[in-house]
Formats: C-alpha cells, structure tokens, sequence
C-alpha cells in the first residue's frame, strides 16, 4: 500500500503519486485530504484508492477502472465522466455527482446534492438518502437508485435511462412519468445494493423519460436548395428565399434549423484593406522560403504547445454533422500541411487521431464522446463555451444523423433530435471553471494545453476570465462562423461580427494589461491567407477555418447540412451518400487549398515588407466603410477599396503557371 | 464569480478566533476569485459610538476626501474619537447619536463608505487574502461572527470599492457577501429607490444588502427577510448576511451556487466549499450539509 499524504503534498504531486502507485498496481491510501479538489483524477487502473477524509471536487474524475472508498464527504462533480470502476461515499455528495458516468459504479451512503447523474450515460449511481433538485437532469443512459425522497422535479428532461425512486416523490421534471418496473429489474436493484451491502428492503418506482420532447412536432418539409448567392447581397427583398422562409414556417410553426455560415451581411475583414500596396517585387518567385511562419501556440502555461508549420488551424466540426470521411479527410490534410485539427463535439476516431499530426479534443456541455483516454491521445484540450454562429446554444444533431453508431460513440439513444446541452453541468461561472480547467490539467499531468472555444457575445468580460481563468489560448469565433446545425435567427441575428470580436478581445486583454498571457485564434468567415493577414494585423495569433476547408473538400454550398442527406457525403450519416466521398482524393484538395493559404501569407507578409509572419500589424491596414472604420478604431480609406493586391495576384498566377 | 465564507462563534470555546478563521476560510478558496478580498468583521463596539470606514484613495484625493468628511461630521454633530488612515482607506470612531440614514448619506457624498456600524467593520482591497492582512491586520480581529469574500472582476482596474462584503447603504451593522447574479437588479432597484433609498454602486450584492436591512428596519426578524428575498430576487445566488447579532443565509430555488456548512456546539461556519471548512479543522473529515435549494436559516450570536 502506497501512502499520499496531502498535508505535505501540492495536489499535483499528490496525483503524480497516486497515478504512478496506481500504474503499478498498488493500492493507495491518501492522508489529511481535508476537502481538496481533483484528488485521484485521470488514474487509468484498477486499483483500490482510499480517501481518508473528506474529498473536494471532481474526486474520482475522469478515470477508468479505478475503485475509489471516500471515507466521509465528496463535494461537486463526484466520479465526473468516470467511465468503469466504482467510487463509495461513507458520507454526503455534493450537487452533480455521478455527472457524464459512463459505466461507472457510484454509491453515496448519505445525501447528494441538486442536478445528480447530469449527462450520465451508462453505469449505477445509488443515493441511499436523499436526492436533491433535478436529480438525473437530462440524463441519457445509465440507472440511478434513490433510496430516500426524490428532490423536486426528478428526472428533468432525461432522454434514457432508468431512475429507480425508493423514497417520496417530491414532484416529476419535464418530460418524465412513472412507469411499471419489471421484476428482474427489482432483482438487479436488490443484488447491487447487496453488493454494497445497502440494507433496503422497500418498494420502488420507476421514472423514465415520457417521449414528448425527442423529436421536433413537424419535420422541415425537405425543399430544394436556393444557392446562397441567389438570396443574399443585393437580392431583391422579398425574393425567393424570403417566400421559402415564410411558406415552410407556415407549416412548421417555429423556428428553422439549417447548416452553413451566415447569410446576412455584415462588416467583416473584406471591409478591410492593406493601407500599401504592395512592393512590386517583394513578393518575388518564392515567398513561402523567405517568411518565418513557424507558430507555437499553448505553451504559456508550461504545457507542450501545438507545434504549426503556419498560424492556421482547422476549425472544431463535430463528427456528426460532418461524416467520417469527411473528418478524416480534414485530419489527412490537416497532418500533411503540418497544422492542428480539432474534434469538435462528438469524440474522437482513431482514424482521426492516426491522420491528424495534432489533434485537439473538445469538451461540450453534454459530454458526448469525451473520456480520459482520448484526453491522454490529445495534443490539447478545448472546453467548448459557445460558437459564433449561435453563442449561448448547444450542438443540434437532426435524428437522421443520429445513428446507432453514432450514438454508440457518445452514449445516446440512437434516433432522437438531439439538442446538446447549451450550457456545461459544472461550469456555471468562472468560479467553477477555473476549478474545471484544473482538473483536465491535473488528470493529464500538465502536458496539454488547455484553450477555450468563445463565440463572441459578451467578449470584453469573457477574455478577461479565459485569462485569468488560466487557459492557455482562446478559439474566438465570431457571428459569421458556420455550423452544421442552428436556429436560423440564431445564426444571423446573435453575436458581434468577427472583427469586432477580435478588437474588443484586444482591448479588453490591454485594459488589464494581460494580453501576453493568452493567445488568440480567430475564426469566423476567414476565408484565405488574405483574410488570415488581416486578421492577424488586428491582433490575432492566428486564425483556423472551419467552411473553407470543407468547401475545398468538395462542399457545394446548399446549406443543408442539418438535413443528414448531403449529396457529396461530407455532412451525412447515411452510409449510402457516404460512399460518395473520397477522403483521400479530397484531403488532397483541402491539402493544396491549405497550401494556397500559406502561399498568400508568406505573399503578402513580404509584399507588406516583412520577414516573419508576426510583422504585420493594424498599421497596414485601412478600413473602406465607416461600420468597420468604427469598430476596428482604423483610419477610414474608402478610397483603398479598389487599391487590391495587383502584384500578389500577378505573382499567385506565374507560381500557379 | 467569487467565492464566500462566515463563521459565528456561539461561545468562547472553540479556539477559534474570527480575523484568522477567515483568512484561512478564504485562503482555501482563494482560486475562486484571485482579485480581490474583504471581510466583514464585527467586534462589539461602545454604546453611542459608530465606526466608519472609507476609501479616500491615495495622498492628495486622501486629504480633500478627508477634510470633506470633516465637515459632514461637523454639520452631523459626529465627534470623533478615533482615526487612522491604513493604506488606501480611513477609519475612524465618532460618537454619534443622530439619524444615521441621513449621516450616511451624507458622508457618501464626501468619500467612499465602505462600512458604518457600531460593531461592523468591513475591510477589502485587491490582492489576496493574507495581502489584505498584511496591510489591515485583520487577524487581530477577535469578535463573535464575520463573513468574507473573494472574487475575480471583469471591470478594468479592480477596485477596492466595487470588492466585497457590501454594506447596506444607510443601515448600521448589516453586511452581506454573495455569489451569483440577481437578474431583476433594476426593477429590485428602482423600488427601493422610489421608497428613499440611495444606492452607492451598481452592485447586485448592495441591493440583497439594503432590501434585507430595509425589511429589518420595519420590524421584520433577519429570518423572515430571508425568506422573502428567495421569492422576490431572481437569479442564481448563494449569499451570506450578517447583523450585529446574527449570520444568516439564503439559496436560490436552482441551487445553482455552491454553498455548505459546519456547526457544532461552539460555532457555525459556512463556505462555498467544504475546502474552507475543512481549513478550520485540518486532518479532520466534518459532518457538513449543503443546504437545500431555497433554503435560509440564521443563527445569532449568545449574548
Ligand atoms: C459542420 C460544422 C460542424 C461544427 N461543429 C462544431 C463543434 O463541434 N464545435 C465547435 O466548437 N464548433 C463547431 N463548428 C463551428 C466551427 O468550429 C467554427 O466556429 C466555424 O466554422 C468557423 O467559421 P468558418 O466556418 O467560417 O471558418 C462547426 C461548424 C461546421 C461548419
């Protein structure tokens, strides 16, 4: 037995301690945990762990197979994600224990606190006193066994899952009912409680979901799509998507869900341009060799950052909305040009990890696909808060896309609308969050950076608590970012346009004079290396792109990626329209896409006089309209508008020659 | 975006004192809020006399803010008894026996109050729990009951003043610490303002302070004020009070802020999490509840 004893011990050392007992099979006891956070997170093994005391929270956290015995108390977010193993708490738990269980066995032999077995998927989560409010909030799997009262609104919005009520009903959520129990059921209940010796010989109830709110009421009736450009710019105003908008509400009766980026227009980096033209001749025959375009990004903090031959990264696109192969072939072209790619929500595929160079992985509010072994394969982390194109929403996933593989991988019930949680079980502030930061840190040792995916809304406040917060760098997204599904109001009329989000970041970042202590990837409607040196000028460390790389992998644009029936199988489910795509012919177009992207950076880095990637800046830029003149703060040149980048294009044509 | 603490001590026998039972409370939680802390501490005070605390800011703003407060005690017949300025701030003792509504909205105009009360005095700055004690001493600290409080702001430059605990602006001896966001702010606000009351920030921790002081002042126990802010404010929120006699707390219906506590027979101590409890006693696992959501309770002090 291996002896932690946390009164001489920083948290860190204690779980270098505890994971290195564990790796080797002993058992271990920790000493005076007086309540700390994150004690025995990320432990991979399946060893007896014995906390003597009282432990903080997140005990137990992202771990499988370990068996935790917690003398006394556990405080939120108790066995958080833990995926086999079991935890027993000889006293109380506090709210959400048992969140995004995966498999896991958890007992609390006193009370546990509001919002239990949040996200949980899979696996038992006993409470022998009482529940609180919202126990087993949006559940989607797994069985919870209450042996006292219920706490108020039970089984609020759950999905799947069984809730086993021994105790009073205080009062049922939303969407759920009592319904009969089976005998084996009461037989399994009796033999767990058994197991851990629970004496409890009462009756129960049965509490599962009531099926009312899976599915929207009236499916979007399928309509031929209306090509972006026929609708958007200068269309007349009630022109034929505006008819299609108003027809198929007039059926529906809400709001419409679709894919793709925004349609309205906006002041965006093209209400930009280079204050100088650029040198003739600086460009030269081979600008790609004459810049420094080398980036790290993530190593603030001390964690290994991501090593990018250029400031690029591809943006998070869940496998979900995008098919297998069409993240596969993103990960190919993402490893080949020497860049990052990033899950996005929905896990992670060995395919993925294998294609990509460096992977990041993504962290949503429902947890779907997220699991310490995956952390482990990750070159960084991302808690996901909101994106651009709907901040404030969860990921929407129509039920055609979701299929039994697909919800096998996240721990769902196959064929709902799944709508992800818009909002993290534990992170309710940036009082939680630093907590939560420190525990994906602490169960991956430190090596990982840690970033933050922020649509901009509220970005002045949000920067300033990503910094002090202690990430490492912010994915900043702004309204014209895409998405594979959202309500379409959402997506035109929320949020602040990139470049303001980018300006405001920065300023906001200067007022506290913490601008070195993070950095910042914009993304949102970036569609090349022009709008890549733009953006970086304003101050971005540097950019990802989300739609243009889909695009370069043969996307045609229709903006009905929600629909699961895309035709050149890149955002589908369906086996059959997935056989259509290529990856590896596409990752080689997303490949020399890239490629040109880098080209123009390295392009215009030189026109502009510069050697390094990190030269230009908001002096070499203008802005033509007076909306971006404002936002920006950058002198207003209207008369630049038709200055464009002669010599560039002149010398992109000869490289392409 | 903080975190809070309080402790009432029903006797003498814990070994515990307040000033240093709190920064330990707030030093184990410090990681829920590095910017600022502060501390309502109460100590018996004389009979007649008010302690008052205030930022007067650095030398030069110091001195005008000072002698402007002069004059309001002047024109208030407030004769002081004590003064001192500690770093930033000014504290002094006066005896004072008028209408202390009136007095405090006086001298609000003169300087930043940060507390007025016979026995309450608040202490707050940027910087961290044992930063504030170095300059302020507040382990000296020895009365009956105290909260405290440490945040993270957004705002550019943090601002002792805009720290907590926060006193209610116009009532002697009632301070309040809170964790969350009462989102019917303006419309809380503007009805106690057509009822006369001034609000010194736009802080949503002021408004919980004078509305419950408010109630108090009609004659309504700390208890029952409680329970009727769970129904009048809405939003999330975890938040301690505390009297002259009495601590006092309030969950919302959501339960959205963490909140636990410890009580024995010679105190009772509340924290946002049981890391802070346990702070007070190392070594030991304690037998702590988390209230339940909408729930309130007080405890007064023996006296
Ligand atoms: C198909 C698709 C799926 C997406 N899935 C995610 C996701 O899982 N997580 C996330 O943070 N953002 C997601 N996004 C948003 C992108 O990460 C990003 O915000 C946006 O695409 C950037 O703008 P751009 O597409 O204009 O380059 C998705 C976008 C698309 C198009």
């Amino acid at each position: 037995m291996v002896t932690i004893d946390l009164k001489d011990l920083s948290t860190r050392e204690a779980n270098e301690g505890i994971r290195e007992a564990a790796a080797r099979g002993d058992t271990v006891e920790v000493l005076n945990p007086d309540a700390r956070h994150h004690i025995g997170v990320g432990v991979i093994h399946a060893v007896d762990i014995h906390v003597r005391g009282s432990a903080g929270y997140f005990c137990a956290g992202l771990t499988d197979t370990p068996r935790f015995h917690i003398e006394r108390n556990a405080g939120w977010g108790l066995a958080d994600n833990m995926y086999r193993g079991s935890v027993v708490v000889g006293g109380n738990a506090g709210a959400i224990a048992g969140v995004a269980i995966r498999g896991a066995e958890v007992v609390i032999r006193g009370n546990m606190g509001s919002r239990a077995g949040q996200v949980m998927k899979k696996g038992t989560l006993l409470c022998c006193g009482n529940a609180n409010f919202m126990a087993g909030y949006m559940m989607y799997g797994g069985r919870m066994i209450i042996l006292g009262e219920s706490g108020e609104r039970l089984g609020e919005d759950m999905t799947g899952g069984e809730i086993f009520l021994g105790g009073d009903l205080v009062s049922l959520g939303s969407d759920a009912m009592v319904t009969d129990i089976a005998e084996d059921e009461i037989d399994d209940i009796r033999a767990f409680l058994d197991r851990y010796e629970v004496p409890f010989r009462g009756s129960f109830r049965k509490i599962v979901n009531a099926g009312k709110k899976l599915r929207y009421g009236t499916p979007e009736r399928q309509v031929r799509s209306i090509p972006y450009f026929n609708f958007s710019g200068d269309s007349d105003y009630w022109n034929h998507k505006v008819q299609e908008d108003v027809y198929i509400k007039s059926q529906i009766g809400r709001y419409r869900v679709r894919g793709y980026g925004g349609a309205r227009e906006l002041p965006h980096l093209a209400d930009l341009a280079f204050a100088r033209d650029i040198v003739p001749g600086a460009v030269g025959e081979d600008p790609v060799s004459r810049v420094r375009m080398h980036t790290l990004i993530g190593g603030k903090n001390g964690a290994k950052p991501l090593d990018l031959t250029m400031p690029v990264l591809i943006a998070p696109m869940s496998y979900g909305a995008l098919s297998r192969s069409a993240k596969q072939a993103v990960a190919i072209a993402s490893g080949m040009a020497g860049i990052a790619e990033n899950t996005g929500e929905g896990g992670m595929s060995d395919a993925q990890r294998d294609a990509a160079g460096q992977l990041i992985f993504q962290m949503l509010g429902g947890r779907l696909g997220w699991n310490i072994h995956d952390m482990n394969r990750a070159d960084g982390l991302e808690i996901y808060i909101s994106q651009g194109a709907k901040p404030g929403f969860g990921g929407q996933l129509m039920a055609k896309k979701v299929t039994k593989e697909l919800a096998e991988i996240r721990g769902i019930p196959a064929g709902i609308d799944l709508r992800s949680p818009s909002r993290h079980p534990d992170i309710l502030g940036a009082d939680d969050l630093v907590i939560k930061v420190e525990e994906l840190r602490e169960a991956t040792g430190y090596r990982l950076p840690v970033s933050v995916k922020l649509g901009a809304g509220r970005i002045h406040d949000d920067i300033k608590i990503a910094v002090k917060d202690g990430f490492d760098f912010v994915e900043l997204d702004g309204m014209q970012g895409s998405t594979g599904a959202g309500g379409a109001e959402v997506m035109e009329y929320v949020g602040i346009p990139t470049i303001s989000a980018i300006c405001e970041a920065e300023r906001a970042l200067a007022s506290i004079g913490r601008r070195q202590d993070i950095e910042i990837v914009l993304m949102g409607g970036l569609r090349d290396g022009v709008d890549a040196v733009k953006a970086m000028c304003l101050g971005a460390d540097a950019v990802a792109l989300g739609t243009a790389a889909i695009i370069a992998g043969g996307c045609i644009a229709c903006m009905q990626c929600h629909v699961g029936q895309c035709v050149t199988g890149i955002a589908t489910q369906d086996p059959d329209h997935e056989k259509r795509y290529k990856p590896e012919i596409e990752a080689q177009h997303i490949y020399t896409f890239l490629e040109s992207v880098r080209w123009q950076i390295a392009a215009i880095t030189c026109g502009l006089g510069y050697d390094d990637v990190r030269g230009p800046c908001r002096d070499d830029l203008v802005a033509l309209t007076p909306e971006a003149a404002e936002i920006t703060g950058l002198p207003l040149c209207p008369e630049r508008r038709n200055a464009g980048l002669p010599e560039i294009d002149a010398a992109m044509e000869r490289a392409l020659r | 975006m903080c975190g809070i603490a309080g402790i009432l001590l029903k006797n003498g026998d814990s070994g515990i004192d307040t000033g240093p039972a709190l920064i330990d409370m707030l030093d184990g939680c410090q990681h829920r809020g590095p910017d600022s802390t502060g501390f309502a501490l109460y100590e018996s005070g004389e009979e007649g006399q008010l302690k008052l605390r205030f930022h007067v800011g650095s030398d030069n703003e110091a001195g005008g803010a000072i002698a402007s407060l002069k004059q309001v005690f002047d024109e208030h017949g407030a004769r002081i008894i004590e003064e001192e300025r500690i770093a930033g701030s000014y504290r002094v003792v006066v005896r004072f026996r008028g209408d202390l509504q009136k007095f405090s909205y006086a001298v609000e105009h003169a300087a930043k109050v940060v507390s007025i009360g016979e026995s309450l005095e608040i202490v707050k700055d940027v910087g961290g729990a044992h930063d504030v004690d170095d300059t302020y001493d507040v382990h000296l600290f020895r009365g009956s009951h105290g909260l405290g409080h440490v945040r993270l702001a957004t705002e550019s430059d943090v601002k002792p003043e805009a720290s907590h605990p926060f006193w209610a602006t116009g009532f002697a001896d009632v301070a309040i610490v809170h964790n969350g966001q009462i989102t019917n702010y303006w419309k809380m606000r503007r009805r106690l303002e057509r009822r006369g009351f001034a609000f010194a920030t736009d802080n949503d921790s002021e408004l919980i302070a004078v509305y419950l002081a408010d109630k108090m002042n009609q004659g309504i126990p700390l208890k029952d004020s409680l329970a009727s802010s769970i129904d009048d404010m809405d939003g999330t929120f975890s938040f301690l009070v505390s009297t002259r006699d009495e601590i006092g707390y309030a969950k919302d219906r959501l339960a959205a802020k963490p909140m636990i506590m410890f009580e024995n027979d010679d105190l009772i101590a509340i924290a946002s999490e049981e890391v802070s409890l346990n702070r007070l006693f190392p070594g030991r696992a304690l037998d702590t509840r988390e209230p339940p959501p909408g729930s309130y309770r007080t405890w007064s002090r023996s006296i």
